[in-house]
């Protein structure tokens, strides 16, 4: 909401008062300052200064080199690209560290080689509404060397944020109110004129739910036209174009008491008003000339005939409004209550300064006076002539009842920082008063203090925080599932980001095209994606039911910066329906990883190596060290060599490769390996051990064997068959070579050889040369017989 | 002989002196006290040497060896430091790091786990909740009036079933309230979500801090205090920390919260960081309600609950002018933190 200074001032006397004052005291009212406008000129060094001289610049044909007298004795040479001026005139000059609007200082400078000390001025360019095009030409007689300042009006323009909870100062008057308060001193005298009232004989409601209380009065024979100088110049002051005095009136008002009115042409009215809910798709064509269809709980005000003329406190209708042939009218001033009105606002996309405030709640003892004060200004503005009464309709409804002030649980509260008699001052500074049984009766425009607890918001808010001290305690509390689960995360970001990956965070919303990239846990099926009914974009549409969208994402955003190696990590959650939508709405927590690309920065004395599955299986048994991480060939769609990531005998995770039709589209120009665990498994994984081991106290033997076998058999397979021999003595194995030759020179195509070490130890003994081979011949029998391998 | 040895050793010793690597000084060597070595056959003549004469020649003798293999030690110790030299001169330890891949936590990680940090110090327990929300947790329990624009199908994301994104980590105090019984102590990192535009200080899907606090004597002062030793924890001892009065539907009296910071070659300005207040008593009583009993009797309860955007800590705390960096994974974002 925009203040005028100017027009506060009128209300409250602000001599003396910095803006930097108003500022912070309307802060600490809770009224948010969210800009400062200063209006007029604000520098002193910006001066009447007359044209002396004015000469071609000999290096720019657009230019001129003037000589202005700005009252130093010497002229002064200042370079100028207007046109409209001529020798003679005074115009606004701005001299060296004169500073601006926008917040740029004049310095004496050098134009094309010619010397120019100083800057003549446009309107525009010292803060004063744009006129034609050029200087500002300055009357005749304004002395040489005067600031411009002061031979025009300069105000203050606030742009105030009002929170919901305090329609009441959404006005000048209602902010003067609130500051009067907190500076404790009196507000000016302001006097509404007395108003006559009569029960309505022309005036109808037929809904008294979301109309209580509507009066009118008609005003005959006004002349519609210009408003005089200082009511356009109120309404420009806060940024609102004038219109014609009837309109300009209503919206003054409104402005200076919070109060919407409306003013109809009293031509266009059959008979009387009636107040009453809108025909279901009854058509409606407001001010602005948009055209609504009214729903039956939308308010409208009709006359008898049935035609309606406007949508109550939203808008009037464009056939009844005030024109230049008007001359009589009918002014409304009315009581809405705010649900409705906020309802037809939002369904009908209308809204106005009368909206707004009705939303929020206006004074229902202020109808009348806003009325009356409407009236005397029509009649100053306008002339004519006003019935003698205003006509007036339900009554006004009571908003406030008493509340009680618990001393005890005020002071637990403030912590014992206000005596109750400040605190019951403040009270009544802010215009309550204390009834005899001790409650405090409220306001009608304070309908926000309904509670004890809004009683005691408003001593801490007067009182301030700043007043109340400072206590440092607290309860023991226990830790909970949630903080174990942090601090596993966080082991496993800070591992994976010393393993060399960057983690980065993505929109949890996405598209539908980026589903395809999803590798979530379990295959998705029709129905297990969760879309927002409304997207702000089709880019943002669906929860991710998967990182790897996201990563991918980012892994193309950086290789379209030229980003070489890609090592990317996300966790956090996704979100999916289960059972093709049967089982709705699941939030998991998991861990995405992206590899692709050199898998460490390439040098000068190390070769490019370009990650492969192993690196990003590696990756994952340092993350988890100690699981025994297997990866189980599983097909997915849309994926190449997909697994399942295995820790022991549980799946916790997957694993799979974009296809290479995909890495192409995107433009990658090396594989792109992704990963996908899952947080809840994992975390377990994390716990640690419960015993330590004892260290060996006998030395181990080691045999190698090498083994050919088809070129199709997979690792796991060897490795299931030594695995089940379950020999105790047998301590670890390990593959440390694969050798193959598409040549067939060394080996058949079709083969492959895999050497193998395994290493043997007991426990409470060196053991024999014997029993080590007893035990390795064993196992090189059953890989013969079971997996069909050759040794060499 | 007596004659011969100080020849034999003269002559090794310019041998050995004269050897310039291992090889010319091990055949010295050999050719010396290997087993026809010069002095090895000179050792060998003492079968002839007179018997008066042995006891001195034999000195003669081992003087020379002595002599001889200190030499061969000397020079032997002298060709290695040569040799090391050599070694270590080929090394030019200014050419560049043989690179390792270097990783990092994304910014809004750092910055919450160093709230998180705090606030655990301080005896708050982490807290959690779902992001797919219902009105009741998002809005009806927290005192948000049927008709709050905050409510608007323009400004919150809905589902088709009637679920929506929830707006802020508020419901997490809901949820918290519904399960267990005071005195709580909790914060709640999360996402939230507005139906925003994406631009420059706007995302529909942020990360907010959420924070309650509810005993039975629960006062400003301990919001006051609390918030204060947060932020100057947060932001350095000397912070200075205000609360504006402000509305929010949940809490009464409530306050927005600014600390005054100096940006680099700034004046010193007042920068909102956090929301906070007084739970007001209206959620108690929704709270209650759905739990079926009077664990959070408005009467003789009281509590406080705060709220902050991660995103913008992490702006205001690295001079991050635009929140979309937050979300794009930029590497040559990701390295510089």
């Amino acid at each position: 909401m925009n203040i005028s200074l100017n027009w506060l001032s009128t209300h409250l006397d602000l001599a003396g008062k910095s803006i930097r004052e108003i500022d912070d005291l309307l802060t600490f009212a809770g009224v948010e300052v969210e800009g400062i406008v200063p209006k007029g000129v604000s520098s002193e060094k910006i001066v009447v200064a007359q044209i002396k001289e004015a000469v071609q610049h000999p290096n720019a044909d657009r230019l001129k080199v003037t000589q202005v007298d700005a009252g130093e004795g010497a002229l002064r040479q200042i370079v100028c690209g207007a046109q409209n001026y001529k020798v003679g005139d005074k115009v606004p000059c701005a001299l060296p560290g004169a500073e601006l609007p926008g917040g740029f200082t004049i310095n004496e400078t050098v134009m094309r080689k010619v010397e120019s000390k100083g800057m003549l001025c446009a309107a525009s360019e010292i803060g004063l509404p744009a006129g034609e095009d050029g200087l500002l030409i300055l009357p005749a007689d304004a002395e040489i060397g005067r600031p411009v300042k002061q031979l025009f009006d300069s105000d203050v323009l606030l742009e105030l944020e009002v929170t919901p909870n305090r329609p009441d100062l959404l006005s000048h008057r209602g902010m003067a109110r609130e500051l009067a308060t907190l500076l404790k001193t009196p507000l000016k005298a302001f006097e509404i004129p007395s108003a006559k009232t009569t029960a309505a004989t022309s005036i109808q409601i037929d809904a008294p739910d979301a109309c209580p209380l509507y009066s009118a009065i008609r005003i005959s024979g006004v002349t519609v036209k210009e408003s005089p100088a200082w009511l356009k110049e109120r309404l420009e002051s806060i940024g609102l174009r004038p219109i014609n005095n009837i309109v300009d009136v209503t919206n003054f008002v409104l402005h200076e008491l919070g109060q919407p009115l409306h003013a109809f042409d009293a031509a266009k009215i059959g008979g009387g008003l009636v107040v009453r809910h809108a025909r279901d798709g009854e058509s409606f064509t407001a001010l602005d000339e948009s055209e609504h269809s009214l729903a039956g709980d939308d308010l409208v005000i009709s006359d008898t005939t049935g035609a309606t003329l406007a949508l109550a406190g939203v808008m009037g209708g464009l056939a009844s409004g005030v024109t230049v042939t008007t001359t009589d009218i009918v002014l409304e001033s009315a009581y809405f209550t705010s649900q409705g009105i906020r309802r037809t606002s939002r369904r009908t996309a209308l809204s106005s300064d009368s909206s707004y405030r009705f939303e929020r709640g206006v004074d229902p003892e202020g109808v009348i006076s806003a009325a009356a004060l409407t009236v005397k200004l029509i009649l100053e503005t306008a002339g004519g002539s006003a019935d003698a009464a205003i006509q007036l309709a339900g009554e006004a409804p009571v908003i406030t009842k008493p509340v009680a002030l618990d001393a005890a649980k005020l002071d637990q509260l403030m912590g014992g920082s206000i005596a109750l008699a400040d605190a019951e001052q403040i009270l009544t500074r802010l215009g309550l008063s204390k009834r005899s049984d001790g409650a405090w009766e409220i306001p009608s425009f304070r309908a926000d203090l309904q509670r004890h607890i809004d009683l005691v918001e408003e001593i801490a808010r007067v009182h301030g925080l700043a007043n109340v001290p400072s206590r440092m305690l607290g309860t023991f509390v226990p830790a909970s599932a949630i903080d174990g689960a942090y601090d596993a995360d966080m082991i496993l970001r800070r591992r994976l980001a010393a393993l060399g990956l960057y983690e980065c965070q993505t929109i949890k919303l996405i598209s539908d095209a980026q589903v395809a990239d999803a590798l979530p846990l379990r295959p998705l099926q029709d129905g297990d994606t969760i879309r927002v009914k409304l997207p702000l974009s089709e880019d943002h549409a669906v929860m991710r039911p998967s990182m790897i969208p996201g990563l991918v994402a980012s892994a193309v955003r950086n290789v379209r910066q030229q980003a070489k190696s890609l090592r990317l990590f996300e966790m956090g959650r996704v979100f999916r329906n289960a059972g093709g939508g049967k089982s709705k709405d699941q939030e998991s927590e998991t861990l995405g990883i992206l590899l692709s690309g050199p898998t460490r920065p390439v040098g000068w004395d190390q070769a490019e190596q370009i990650a492969d599955p192993f690196d990003l299986k590696g990756l994952v048994a340092a993350l988890i060290p100690g699981a025994s991480i297997r990866f189980s060939p599983k097909d997915r769609e849309g994926f190449a060599i997909a697994c399942d990531i295995r820790a022991g005998d549980q799946s916790i995770g997957v694993f799979a490769r974009l296809l290479p039709s995909r890495e192409r589209e995107l433009d990658f120009n090396t594989p792109v390996f992704v990963a996908e665990l899952d947080l809840g498994k994992v975390r377990k994984l994390l716990k640690g051990i419960e015993h330590v081991a004892e260290l060996p106290q006998f030395p181990g033997s080691s045999r190698d064997a090498a083994m050919e076998v088809a070129s199709t058999l997979p690792n796991s397979e060897i490795e299931g068959v030594i695995t089940k021999c379950a020999e105790t003595l047998l301590v670890d194995f390990e593959c440390f070579d694969v050798f193959s030759d598409p040549s067939s020179a060394k080996l058949a195509a079709d083969r492959k050889s895999l050497a193998y070490r395994f290493h043997y130890r007991a426990s409470d003994r060196t053991l024999k040369a014997e029993e080590v081979e007893t035990v390795h011949k064993r196992i090189l029998k059953a890989l013969t017989e079971k997996a069909g391998v050759h040794f060499r | 002989m007596k004659d011969q040895i100080p020849a034999i050793e003269a002559d090794a010793l310019v041998r050995i002196s004269a050897a310039t690597d291992e090889r010319a000084l091990e055949d010295a060597r050999v050719a010396v006290l290997g087993k026809k070595g010069s002095l090895t056959l000179a050792a060998a003549g003492m079968k002839d040497v007179p018997k008066e004469e042995k006891g001195a020649v034999g000195q003669l003798l081992n003087a020379a060896r002595a002599s001889i293999t200190a030499a061969l030690e000397a020079k032997q110790s002298a060709l290695q430091e040569i040799a090391d030299r050599a070694a270590l001169a080929g090394i030019d330890t200014t050419l560049p790091a043989r690179e390792l891949a270097i990783g990092g936590l994304h910014p809004l990680t750092l910055i919450r786990d160093e709230a998180i940090a705090i606030l655990r110090r301080m005896g708050f327990a982490l807290a959690d909740g779902p992001e797919i929300e219902d009105e009741f947790h998002c809005f009806d329990a927290l005192n948000t009036p049927a008709d709050h624009p905050a409510r608007n199908e323009k400004d919150t994301f809905y589902f088709d079933s009637g679920k929506l994104l929830r707006t802020h980590t508020s419901s997490v105090q809901v949820r918290t309230m519904e399960s267990a019984k005071p005195p709580l102590r909790i914060i709640a990192p999360g996402s939230a979500y507005r139906r925003d535009e994406i631009d420059a200080t706007h995302l529909s899907v942020f990360n907010q801090l959420e924070g309650l606090y509810v005993a039975s004597d629960v006062s400003l002062p301990d919001l006051k205090g609390t918030l204060e030793y947060f932020l100057q924890e947060l932001f350095g001892p000397n912070t200075e920390v205000r609360f504006r009065p402000h509305f929010f539907p949940f809490t009464e009296p409530s306050f927005e919260i600014d600390v005054k910071l100096t940006v680099k070659g700034q004046e010193p300005r007042w920068i909102e960081v956090a929301g906070c207040g007084m739970v007001d008593p209206a959620v108690f009583e929704a709270i209650n309600k759905s739990r079926k009993d009077q664990a959070f009797d408005p009467e003789a309860t009281t509590g406080f609950a705060f709220g902050m955007g991660l995103d913008r800590l992490a702006m205001i705390r690295w001079g991050i002018r635009d929140i979309r960096l937050l979300i794009e994974n930029d590497v040559r974002f990701l390295k510089q933190f």
